[in-house]
């Protein structure tokens, strides 16, 4: 078998024009997920309520469901249910199918990362040991100024290695956006190789700009990560 | 200056403080000793009201505050008045030993910046760090860490300190380091209320030494009234227990 190079080359300039759309999804996502990750974190911490129980539940039932399955669900069946409460319930006069795809992968992504990193937020504060809360109290912080200044702090040090993990999966998994007529890398490479059945060099073209991409985002990590616990110095003397 | 009145805390319907009196006068340096899990953590965590307890009252400097009903605003005024050493120092990991100290100061009690640096420094030179100012509690060792959490209590200006065992989580060879920056704190003038396992200390240092057993004081008195004439047979038994430890810890 030989390689189209010529196809491959042309394929991978075509592709790197779905980059900003890849990053945009995961961008969007994180910036939209992590803020509800975080206050569903608190809410499990504190364990009284519903709060953390439907918090608990919803956990579970978006990690327990493949990704595609939510997918196909939320791109065929939503649209036909907003409309219907839309226009028919509401009789707004509202297009709900000119929707712009990206928000419903805005959407799907968001609803997944948000269950994720709302576990991995829970077990990072939890890392920050209780007595230091304590401590903060006892000096005359609130419980919110505690929070602030001293456990989330620590507790973002050491949720970082597990929020770079969330992030490049969210990044391969923004490769599915193609099922919702999104146009990213995936999409356009598909696209191309489509008019010549070159498949193969397609997908190894998609293959290397993901590993680029994962390991800008590993590098990125690891450099923030370094910034960020300089106070974990060992002892120098 | 302080008195507590028949404090009573249970956990999840185990009684374990059963009505603790006590009264501490300015200047006072109180012992409190007693077997394992005779309730004197939970005593001193009452007292700064990181446990709730269910019954009981504290009068400072004649203000008056019911345990139960306590609200948010006399909660935060007793703690103003109240540091507390904690057994694991609990140092903020994140910041600095300076930092550690001035916290309290810049940010619960809006002191100016640099005047809280001022007091930092000098509450961490009087436990003997003015050399580690700028170490994270990770670089500083067990004794010193222990000391930076002294400093944090005792910059805030307390009317008492609360101690919890401060000593016992170090390698014993740092344990004297400790002793000798409460020591000097109680020379200063200092109101302080103990708990530790440290005979010496509380036979040098304490006015008044307290044993408690059960959730109850059992007795209390001078050293020398616990020391050489305890009452109680419960007394009896813990001080030959404990010194006995110590006598053959030092063979
Ligand atoms: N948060 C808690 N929940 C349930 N029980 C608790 C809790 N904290 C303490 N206890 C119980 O209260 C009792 C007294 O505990 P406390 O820590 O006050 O003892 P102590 O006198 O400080 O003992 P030690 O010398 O070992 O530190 C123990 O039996 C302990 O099991
Ligand atoms: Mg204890």
């Amino acid at each position: 078998m030989k390689l189209n190079t010529d196809f491959m080359i042309k394929t991978f300039l075509a592709a790197l024009k779905g980059i900003p759309v890849t990053l945009e999804i995961t961008v969007v996502t994180l910036l939209l997920s992590a803020p509800i990750a975080f206050f569903m974190a608190l809410k499990r911490l504190h364990k009284k309520g519903i709060g953390s129980r439907i918090t608990a539940g919803y956990v579970s039932f978006v990690r327990g469901t493949p990704i595609v399955l939510q997918i196909l669900f939320l791109y065929s069946l939503l649209p036909s249910l907003l409309n219907y409460l839309l226009n028919r319930v509401l009789e707004l006069d509202f297009d709900v199918f000119g929707v712009p795809p990206i928000l419903y992968a805005f959407a799907v992504f968001g609803l997944n990362t948000t269950a994720v990193l709302s576990e991995v937020f829970r077990s990072a504060l939890l890392t920050v040991g209780h007595g230091q809360m304590e401590a903060a109290i006892s000096v005359g912080l609130s419980r919110r100024q505690a929070y602030l200044r001293i456990i989330i702090p620590q507790a973002m040090v050491s949720a970082l290695p597990n929020i770079c993990n969330t992030t490049v999966n969210l990044l391969k998994s923004t490769s599915l956006a193609f099922m919702m007529t999104v146009k990213d890398i995936m999409a356009i490479a598909k696209v191309q190789a489509a008019y010549g059945y070159n498949y193969i060099e397609a997908y190894l073209v998609v293959l290397l700009i993901y590993i680029l991409l994962c390991t800008l985002v590993q590098l990125l990590f690891k450099a923030v990560e370094r910034y960020l616990s300089s106070y974990k110095k060992l002892v120098t003397c | 200056m302080l008195e507590v009145k028949d404090i009573h805390k249970s956990y999840s319907g185990n009684e374990i403080l059963k009505g603790v009196s006590l009264k501490v006068e300015k200047g006072d340096i109180i012992v409190i000793l007693g077997p394992s899990g005779s309730g004197k953590t939970t005593l001193l965590r009452c007292l700064n009201f990181l446990e709730r307890a269910e019954k009981g009252s504290i009068d400072f400097d004649g203000i008056h505050t019911e345990f139960k009903s306590a609200t948010g605003h006399q909660i935060n005024e007793i703690r103003k008045r109240t540091g507390f050493v904690f057994q694991n120092y609990n140092l903020f990991a994140n910041k600095t030993a300076l930092q550690n100290v001035t916290e309290g100061l810049i940010v619960a009690r809006k002191v100016p910046k640099k005047e809280a640096v001022d007091r930092a420094k000098q509450a961490l030179d009087k436990v003997g760090l003015s050399d580690r100012y700028d170490y994270y509690p990770s670089q500083l060792s067990g004794g010193q860490q222990q000391r930076v959490g002294i400093a944090r209590a005792i910059a805030v200006n307390p009317d008492v300190i609360l101690f919890d065992e401060p000593t016992s989580a170090l390698d014993p060879e740092l344990v004297g380091e400790v002793l000798n920056v409460m020591k000097s704190l109680a020379e200063e003038g200092a109101t302080m209320v103990v708990v530790t396992h440290e005979m010496g200390f509380a036979q040098d240092v304490a006015s008044r030494v307290v044993f408690m057993d059960g959730g109850t004081i059992v007795e209390e008195g001078t050293p020398h009234e616990i020391f050489s004439r305890p009452r109680d047979p419960r007394t009896i038994q813990f001080l030959r227990r404990i010194l006995r430890e110590d006598y053959e810890y030092s063979i």
